[in-house]
């Protein structure tokens, strides 16, 4: 509801709605003079303080004759919409949910009603019952349930689709249980939207018959019918005769659809979705203290944080805080954390790819000796295309699914390099056959929908290496993978790696992966890069407490016995990271102590490791001692 | 308890205007197995293998082809309404996606009290309160949860709220679907002791079913691993890891990366023995093993014919060595092998 008072636009509507409804109870609140008052002396007087909208032909209030015709704007929408939803809603959800021969039947059915146009129904209508605007309302009613089946039907399979509707299955709910408390409130929102199209719908058509003497009579306090009669005399008094009945037809239009997407807005019950006031991008950034930062590395990131805003009032979230690492040419870094580490963030970030609207508040980016801090969106687009690649988690899905596979490697071939289009083609077949795609000439001519998920993997490896990056960042590249396919990937990319000296950030939650590709490996948590050592030091003495627990958690490292439960880390992965005071693993941690929950580690070289953990020199110390018993201690 | 026997399951695609009808896909290959009371089963196997197929079939979510499942005596594929009720008292499920998977309308209150009222006909609200403040304490979450929806929930107390919803009806089979492949590692084992714990003291039956062998290997008693839906080996956790009997378990085995960087050196040799290959489509499946592809000890009869289970130590295995294999002094050599190493 806060949601929904913070936006003015949508008071207004339901103020003017509001009116509307006022008008439609009791007009003579609001208006001036009855219905019945005239005058043929004063016909077409202007607007005065006595009549706001001047006088018509028999010298009646025009003013009042729009606030009796709202009593027409919502009989209608009442009748109209109100058939349309009361039979089409439940038509369309028995359709959806009984599928099948009742599901084509009932569709067969509305598809004929569809395809005989809205006005003529109404006229025929009209026909049978008489003229006036409720029989002509009768009509479209009968056309709107064609329009509320359809819709229903569309978002109730879509619906049906969620895993929790199987979830209600299993625990035998009734079908029609299921329909009513499961399905229909979650399409409310969908509905509420489409009420308020057809309702300005209604009324348009509503309007329209009017004007052209079908629905209201002529006479009659109705928006159409002073349409109608504006038209016959607006050439000799002037066009402001219009007004008084299509000012309001036009607010009610404007707010009912106004309304509709706010109310829809208001009912999402998801806490994350915040309206968010768009902030662009800027980078604010201090170039940090230089002796962070590894100038002989390829790419090095130095004191990264990020943050994003959130609603009025309330201090940004932030997502990182302070983050530093470097990859040497040749290099293979693997970050590991859980999720709501930030490590996908971080690595959007250092590619200059942070999603709107977060903040880059300070940090500096260097790479090849270049200092990309302050680069421009088009420096960016540069870069990326030839000297960084990137590999998505979702292999799939980060296709084209429009554009066949060869198309979608030939494209970035033809903006980023001087190659002809027969050179590109032929230069995309030999990516192809790089990453171990068989066949690759008739393979380019498909989409991605016709690739495996290993192999749509392999064609997003081919795309990130299409420029010779001397960089590749891969985001998780095998997580959706079968653990055979991601074998086959991990060993296509330490080829690849050897062969061209080419550096790797492999982001991963993995450990076992990591022990895979890895040459050096930082730990990641809650936003802060928490160890930093090489492979071999992480697994033979890992020494933040929350490297350790990791391994100890994994089911690989349970030591013996099944019948011992698994080792396992105490309370949850912060996801709604805000870095406060103090160590962010502290209240899960078994070695914590009172000043860890008021001082915020920073990263510090202890033994062969750089450690983010106040006690890490104590804990490098016990080492030995620790990686034995590590497992006993951390299940207490 | 729960008996399948020779279950296939095929989706037929919607035929499209003006194409050919597409084939139907064979998502489930006769597969028989059964469960006891107090037992837990694992199920394995690489994606389109047909397992979260078979959770759906045994809960009644996906209709069966032909073959049959038996749930304390009676088909499950047959039943009447009034019956199967009943067997949704006693047949629960934890399904994967800890986000979708539960009414983001509802409060957890709802969430786990409809099974209630369903099933036991408690209407009363304090009373179903008092309910699920009891499930929501047995796993590990604090009575103040009732009011909380989805939403407020993280990912690990999602799936503690689909555990305590599946336990509200006192079920006798729990089928737990990929239920920790979405948790972080940290998490998942805190789900995966509850489970244990609640499985232990309630002698529930537990069909645990996960891509992750690690995983399964610390709750299954029994675990079967699922080849482009066959059930290509089944048998007792401890004896099926150190001698698994079907390539195609070796090289799941060998795929699994260890976090320790010399112990993953070999093993990486050992997954690089296997080939290659894409496994063939599940509409398209070879009239031999549909393994054979991939298998580095692929014989000329894997190509011709789907070998039979054959019964091994302790389960059974459908490959083609054990029957077909070269032989040594009698017998099969992997089985000679095997024999010598014990004695």
């Amino acid at each position: 509801m806060q949601s929904f008072i913070r936006k003015p636009l949508a008071v207004a509507s339901s103020i003017w709605i509001f009116l509307l409804l006022v008008a439609f109870v009791r007009p003579s609140i609001l208006a001036t003079h009855a219905t019945t008052f005239s005058d043929t002396t004063f016909a077409f007087d202007k607007p005065s303080s006595q009549h706001f909208f001047g006088r018509g032909q028999v010298g009646e209030d025009l003013y009042s004759f729009a606030v009796y015709g709202g009593q027409n704007a919502v009989r209608s929408i009442l009748i109209a919409v109100g058939i349309g939803a009361l039979v089409g809603v439940p038509l369309g959800l028995i359709s959806a949910w009984a599928g099948g021969r009742i599901d084509r039947a009932t569709m067969w059915l509305v598809d004929l009603l569809f395809s005989i146009p809205v006005i003529m129904l109404a006229i025929a209508i009209v026909a049978i019952l008489g003229s006036g605007i409720t029989s002509a309302m009768v009509g479209i009613g009968f056309a709107m349930i064609t329009r509320f089946a359809r819709i229903t039907r569309a978002a109730a399979l879509a619906e049906k689709e969620e895993l929790y509707i199987d979830a209600a299955k299993i625990t035998g709910l009734s079908s029609f249980t299921t329909m009513r408390r499961y399905i229909f409130p979650n399409l409310i929102p969908t509905l509420v939207v489409q009420v308020a199209i057809l309702s300005s719908i209604v009324i348009l058509i509503g309007t329209g018959l009017s004007a052209i003497g079908v629905g209201a009579e002529r006479d009659d306090a109705d928006w159409g019918a002073m349409i109608l009669r504006a038209s016959e005399n607006s050439l000799s008094e002037g066009y402001w005769l219009f007004f008084p009945a299509c000012l309001p037809l036009l607010l009610t239009i404007v707010s009912l659809n106004l309304l509709g997407d706010a109310l829809r807005d208001s009912y999402v019950p998801s806490g994350s979705v915040t309206s968010l006031t768009s902030t662009r991008r800027t980078a604010k950034t201090t170039t940090a203290d230089l002796d962070v930062i590894d100038r002989a590395a390829l790419f090095s990131v130095a004191s990264l944080s990020v943050e994003f805003p959130t609603a009025k009032k309330q201090s940004p979230k932030k997502v990182l805080h302070d983050i530093t690492f470097s990859v040497k040419k040749g290099e293979v870094l693997g970050v590991v954390g859980e999720s709501g580490s930030g490590k996908s963030i971080t690595m959007l970030a250092s590619a200059g790819l942070l999603p709107a609207p977060g903040q880059i508040t300070q940090g500096s980016t260097y790479f090849d000796g270049r200092d990309l801090t302050t680069a421009t969106e088009k420096q960016w687009q540069k870069i990326r295309g030839n000297d960084i690649g990137y590999i998505f988690q979702e292999p799939i899905a980060s296709l084209n699914p429009a554009l066949t596979v060869g198309n979608q490697l030939i494209e970035p071939l033809l903006v980023h390099t001087d190659l002809t289009k027969k050179e590109a083609r032929a230069k995309a077949e030999e990516l192809l056959a790089e990453v171990r795609i068989p066949d690759p000439a008739s393979r380019m001519k498909q989409y991605p929908h016709e690739f495996s998920g290993g192999m749509a993997q392999r064609v997003g490896i081919a795309m990130a290496l299409a420029c010779e990056p001397k960089l590749l960042i891969a985001d998780e590249p095998t997580t959706a993978l079968d653990v055979t396919v991601q074998g086959q990937i991990l060993d296509l990319l330490s080829d690849i790696q050897t062969r061209r000296d080419m550096a790797i950030i492999f982001v991963t939650h993995d450990l076992g992966v990591i022990a895979e590709i890895a040459d050096q490996v930082i730990v990641m948590y809650a936003g802060q890069v928490v160890e930093q050592a090489s492979a071999e030091n992480i697994f033979s003495s890992p020494t933040h407490p929350y490297t350790q627990a990791l391994l100890a958690t994994m089911p690989q490292n349970h030591s013996g016995d099944v019948d011992k439960p698994l080792t396992v880390i105490e309370g949850t992965v912060p996801s709604q990271t805000s870095i406060d005071a103090g160590c962010q693993f502290a209240p899960r941690c078994t070695y914590v102590q009172e000043q860890c929950t008021v001082t915020l580690p920073t990263l510090t070289l202890v033994g062969g490791s750089t450690v983010a953990c106040l006690r890490a020199e104590e804990l490098q110390s016990e080492v030995v001692n620790l990686t034995v018993s590590s497992t006993e201690k951390v299940t207490q | 308890m729960l008996e399948l026997d020779n279950l296939h399951v095929r989706y037929t695609p919607t035929k499209k205007l003006l194409s050919p009808a597409a084939k139907p896909v064979k998502a489930l290959n006769g597969v028989s197995f059964s469960l006891g009371p107090g037992q837990t089963m694992g199920l394995v196997g690489e994606s389109g293998s047909g397992k979260s197929t078979l959770a759906k079939a045994i809960l009644k979510l996906t209709d069966v082809h032909s073959g049959a499942i038996n749930f304390e005596g009676q088909d499950v594929t047959q039943l009447n309404r009034k019956d199967s009720l009943s067997f949704r008292k006693n047949v629960q499920g934890v399904l994967q996606d800890p986000y979708s998977s539960l009414n983001p309308l509802h409060d957890v209150g709802v969430i786990v009290g409809d099974p209630i009222t369903r099933h036991l006909g408690i209407k009363r609200r304090d009373t179903r309160n008092q309910r699920v403040r009891e499930l929501l304490t047995l796993v590990g979450l604090s009575a103040d949860f009732l009011e909380r929806k989805p939403h407020q929930l993280s990912g690990g107390q999602r799936q503690r709220v689909s555990i305590a919803r599946a336990l509200a009806v006192e079920p006798k089979l729990l089928i737990a679907d990929e239920a920790t492949s979405a948790l972080d590692v940290s998490i998942q084992s805190q789900i995966i002791n509850l489970l244990k714990k609640i499985q232990q003291e309630k002698q529930l039956a537990l069909l645990f079913i996960a891509h992750d062998l690690e995983v399964v290997k610390h709750i299954a008693t029994d675990v079967g691993v699922m080849y482009l839906g066959y059930l290509v080996e089944l048998g007792k956790t401890e004896t099926l890891y150190s001698e698994p009997t079907h390539p195609y378990t070796k090289m799941l085995l060998a795929s699994i990366p260890v976090p320790n960087p010399k112990q993953q050196e070999k093993r990486k040799a050992l997954r690089q023995s296997f080939i290659n290959a894409e496994p063939p489509s599940p509409s398209n499946l070879p009239m031999g093993c549909p393994f054979a592809n991939r298998c580095p000890v692929a014989m000329d009869i894997c190509k011709k014919e789907m070998p039979d289970p054959t019964v091994t130590a302790n389960g059974f295995s459908r490959c083609h060595l054990h029957t077909s294999g070269p032989k040594l002094d009698g017998e099969t050599v992997v089985d000679f092998i095997k024999k010598q190493a014990h004695t």
